[in-house]
């Protein structure tokens, strides 16, 4: 038996997963002669793989044939190619993986990188190879902060601007005492920091916030749902940071346990159009929460939505479109230069005043590469008001950008 | 009745067996003496088929060679472990009904015979004292009715008058003509029982007497 | 405090369910069956394409069984004989075989299942209040368990497949088929884990990872209950889900959580190496 007991362990030692970093690659980037190449780093198996994963590939196949097609002959890049990359959500495979794609794949930007602690390995690949990066789907606002860099832009949203929209006008509309409920890492704790933190400045107070393991074996929050009601003060909302399946197994509980008739609001900080679709949105009919960009807000993003759906069979999450649009402004700087030195687009890029479908009155900060825009805080319709597929969200207010995001990072030394 | 010829077998990398020739008749109690590890056990376990072996292995003149060991169980070959093979997770009773037959001895005369194994019958096997164990796998063979019972060492550790009990169920199976392949190392019991004698000695068999002093220099008696 | 203990025991059924097959089939075949939790998973997912749910807690076992004994017959069988290793790279790439294919089918998001109708109120418990869903869960665990506990130990069925699992040459040589019992118990045990993957399905996300997070649980569970055990496998499940709970909602770290399982592996190891219920295997 014995013997069984150390295979049992060793099985689990591998099922737990240790990803082994490969060798990284050395040598100096060179130049990529007219040609401009993308790396996707993302998760395409994973949790994460839905909201984001291959159809962001798309998204920025998608930019490539609207730059072709808007400049012609005229277009100063002639050759364009994407690599993509699964990095697991592990931070060594996307360290070892980023250096590979800067080093021997010749690529100019990596975009995507979920996972905030993946993403920040790629931050220091970018600014050790001096290449770009611009981070999408990861939350930290440590990669505009402490973890800044020069080549290192973060796009489409950070634990800030969830926090903000969602904390302050949740708290606003009189929900005062909060239940937060958090998955025990990086992304979780900064989530939880940044929530107390808007609900305190809002007048409101955190009753009670318990980290869960993560990840979730199990995939039960119960013991969070049963415990909820029975806090004193009773909590008027229950704070959610969980993502993704586990943010599904949490709402279907919440559901079970009836806490809304209890009188147990429900607020999630993080939450893509790919959850409600696996939920359905009566799971979620009535739940706030703060989107950087939703495919209906208007004729613009409808139409960039139809044309996803027909590359993809599915309506775009706002990583889609930010991967769309920070590969279509790579392009654009590139076109306006008429270099891919990476050194010249940040300073092409630093400053500038950009909009397009899914930077509204966008702007890339000199000071810390945060790119700011239009946030919205929206509400999930009950499913008798879901007029189309897909159609999920009402949103209720525009946050404006120079609201939306926190002001630039003393911590941040570029 | 059981015909071995030129059986070889190894165990791992070593060969146990060389070409091992012997036979027991209807009835006989054939005695099997050797050093440890000689391989007795192992001859036994080609018998039963739990190990691959070549050679010839026949009962009444039927080669058993193709005959997995639950066959040749239902064939009338019954095996009594060295360990005694009890179950943990089977009580005693369920122990003497695994698997039973018409020509085997009702339940009932088991329990006459052993009074202690009626007494626990409910108990789990592996609570029983040594002893009781040794009669319980006896007993299971007998309610099996097997006509040939392969014995490895069933007195060992065995207190003398638990040794003459067991002697007395070896004879009473003799007169009711089944034959007994007995490996043992107290060659006073066997004496008590065995019709005839091999001892077993660098993977070879030969023929034997209880007084022969080659056997007894051999055993260090 | 009770509803806590209760709410554990609900999550411990599911790691009973899943762990009596697991330690049913490694004690018959003495095989690790890696793919038990994709079979969970695969439980889950069918019971999406089954006309309901009460349809589903029948066919969905029915349908595994099948599955597993095909499995048995054609792939694990062939490996029976060597190095435990071998099959358990085989069933370990089972699983990622089968997580791939529900991937591709319904692609890697959660898929909605409802609650099923009439269990979707609360019982009263007096101090607390229960969703009826997770008194069914643990009201079907129990049953099944003592279902299980009743084939295993009131009928010849049981006691031949106790038999081959605690000594399968010693049985073997007592005149039993013990081949014969292997295939079957094989599906048994398959179609245990998706009858766990059906009642999942309404009450947590179902994923094609839901089985992998849960197998590595449940692996701990059964070392902790004495590989080989059917009943320590089932009271290490229930004690693992009730401990399991009550840390969660009276300790402010959710690392202890997170290790507890790996915690009382290492202390019950360290302490009784063949488990809590387990037996030193003896020479054969």
């Amino acid at each position: 038996m014995r013997r069984w007991a150390i295979l049992c362990a060793v099985a689990l030692t591998a099922a737990a997963g240790c990803g082994g970093g490969g060798p990284a690659g050395s040598g100096s980037g060179k130049l990529s002669d007219g040609k401009v190449v993308f790396g996707v780093l993302n998760d395409q198996s994973g949790v994460y793989a839905q909201l984001s994963g291959k159809n962001s590939v798309e998204a920025v196949e998608m930019a490539m044939a609207d730059y072709k097609a808007k400049y012609g002959d005229k277009a100063v890049v002639k050759e364009l190619a994407v690599e993509s990359v699964d990095h697991q959500n592990k931070p060594d495979i996307a360290n070892a993986k980023a250096a590979e794609l800067y080093d021997r794949k010749a690529v100019d930007a990596i975009l995507d990188v979920p996972t905030s602690s993946a993403a920040l390995k790629v931050a220091d690949v970018a600014k050790e190879k001096k290449k770009l990066y611009f981070n999408i789907t990861a939350a930290t606002t440590d990669l505009t902060g402490k973890a800044c860099n020069k080549y290192t832009f973060h796009y489409a949203y950070d634990t800030y601007m969830l926090a903000n929209g969602t904390g302050k006008t949740v708290t606003d509309q009189g929900a005062k005492n909060w239940y937060l409920v958090y998955p025990d890492y990086q992304f979780g704790q900064d989530m939880t920091a940044s929530f107390e933190a808007a609900i305190k400045k809002a007048g409101g107070s955190v009753v009670a916030k318990d980290p869960a393991p993560f990840p979730n074996a199990s995939g039960d929050f119960s013991t969070y749902l049963l415990k909820a009601p029975s806090l004193t003060p009773k909590p008027h909302v229950l704070g959610t940071m969980q993502a993704g399946a586990e943010l599904v197994a949490l709402v279907k509980q919440y559901n079970e346990f009836k806490l809304r008739e209890k009188g147990v609001g429900l607020a999630v900080g993080l939450m893509f159009l790919t959850d409600i679709h696996s939920l359905t949105p009566d799971a979620l009919a009535g739940t706030t929460y703060t989107d950087a960009w939703y495919w209906n807000y208007d004729l613009k993003s409808r139409e960039f939505a139809d044309r996803f759906q027909k590359e993809t069979g599915t309506r775009p999450t706002f990583a889609h479109a930010a991967n769309y649009s920070a590969a279509m402004q790579y392009l654009e700087a590139v076109q306006a230069t008429g270099t891919d030195n990476a050194d010249e687009i940040v300073k092409y890029l630093e400053g500038r005043t950009v909009e397009d479908v899914f930077l509204r009155n966008g702007k890339i900060r000199a000071e810390d590469h945060r790119v700011v825009h239009d946030a919205y805080l929206a509400q999930v319709k009950p499913s008798k008001e879901v007029a189309e597929p897909w159609d999920y969200v009402k949103v209720l207010k525009t946050i404006p950008a120079a609201e939306a995001f926190r002001a630039p990072s003393a911590d941040c030394k570029l | 009745m059981l015909d071995i010829e030129n059986l070889s077998a190894s165990y791992g990398e070593a060969q146990v067996l060389r070409g091992v020739s012997m036979s027991a008749g209807k009835g006989e109690v054939v005695t099997l003496c050797g050093r440890n590890g000689a391989g007795k056990t192992t001859l036994l376990r080609c018998v039963m088929g739990l190990l691959p072996y070549t050679g010839r292995v026949s009962l009444d003149g039927n080669d058993l060679a193709r005959k997995a060991s639950y066959q040749r169980a239902r064939l009338g070959v019954g095996w009594v472990p060295d360990d005694r093979g009890t179950y943990a997770t089977l009580t005693v009773a369920e122990s003497l009904s695994l698997r039973v037959s018409k020509d085997g001895w009702p339940l009932q005369r088991v329990y006459d015979a052993f009074p202690n194994l009626y007494a626990r019958r409910a108990s789990a096997a592996t609570k029983l004292s040594g002893g009781e164990q040794q009669m319980l796998a006896l007993a299971r063979v007998l309610r099996m009715g097997s006509r040939l019972m392969l014995c490895d060492e069933p007195t060992e550790g065995l207190s003398p008058l638990l040794v003459e009990q067991v002697g007395a169920i070896l004879r009473q199976a003799k007169e009711h003509g089944v034959t007994v392949l007995l490996v043992e190392q107290n060659l006073h019991f066997a004496a008590t029982v065995a019709d005839k004698y091999y001892l077993l000695a660098e993977g070879e068999v030969r023929p034997t007497t209880p007084d022969d002093k080659e056997l007894l220099t051999y055993l260090g008696v | 405090m009770a509803q806590h203990i209760f709410n554990g025991l609900v999550g411990g059924s599911f790691l009973a369910l899943v762990a009596l097959g697991l330690a049913v089939i490694f004690g018959m075949l003495r095989v690790v069956n890696f793919a038990h939790g994709a079979i969970y998973m695969l439980g889950a997912f069918l019971a999406l394409s089954m006309p309901s749910f009460w349809w589903a807690l029948i066919l969905v076992p029915l349908v595994l069984a099948a599955g597993g004994m095909v499995l048995e017959r054609t792939l694990v069988h062939r490996l029976a004989k060597l190095d435990p290793l071998y099959n358990f790279l085989l069933t370990f790439g089972l699983t990622l075989i089968f997580q791939d294919l529900v991937k591709w089918r319904f692609g890697v998001q959660s898929t909605p299942y409802p609650t099923p109708g009439g269990l979707t109120g609360s019982v009263d418990f007096g101090a607390f209040d229960f969703p009826a869903y997770r008194v069914f869960v643990l009201a079907m665990a129990a049953l099944i368990c003592f279902g299980v506990w009743f084939l295993l130990s009131r009928t010849r069925v049981g006691l031949i497949v106790r038999a081959s699992t605690e000594r399968p040459e010693l049985t073997q040589a007592l005149g039993i088929n013990v081949g014969r019992w292997v295939t079957p118990v094989f599906g048994f045990g398959c179609a245990l884990a998706g009858l766990a993957g059906v009642l999942a399905a309404p009450m947590r996300a179902v994923h094609p990872l839901m089985g992998a997070d849960l197998i590595i649980v449940v692996f701990a569970v059964v070392v902790i209950g004495g590989l080989g055990s059917i009943f320590g496998s089932v009271a290490a499940a229930f004690v693992i889900g009730v401990l399991q709970a009550l840390s969660e909602a009276y300790l402010d770290s959710a690392l202890v959580s997170q290790i507890l399982v790996y915690l009382v592996m290492a202390v019950v190891l360290l302490w009784r190496p063949s488990g809590l219920f387990g037996r030193e295997e003896s020479p054969a």
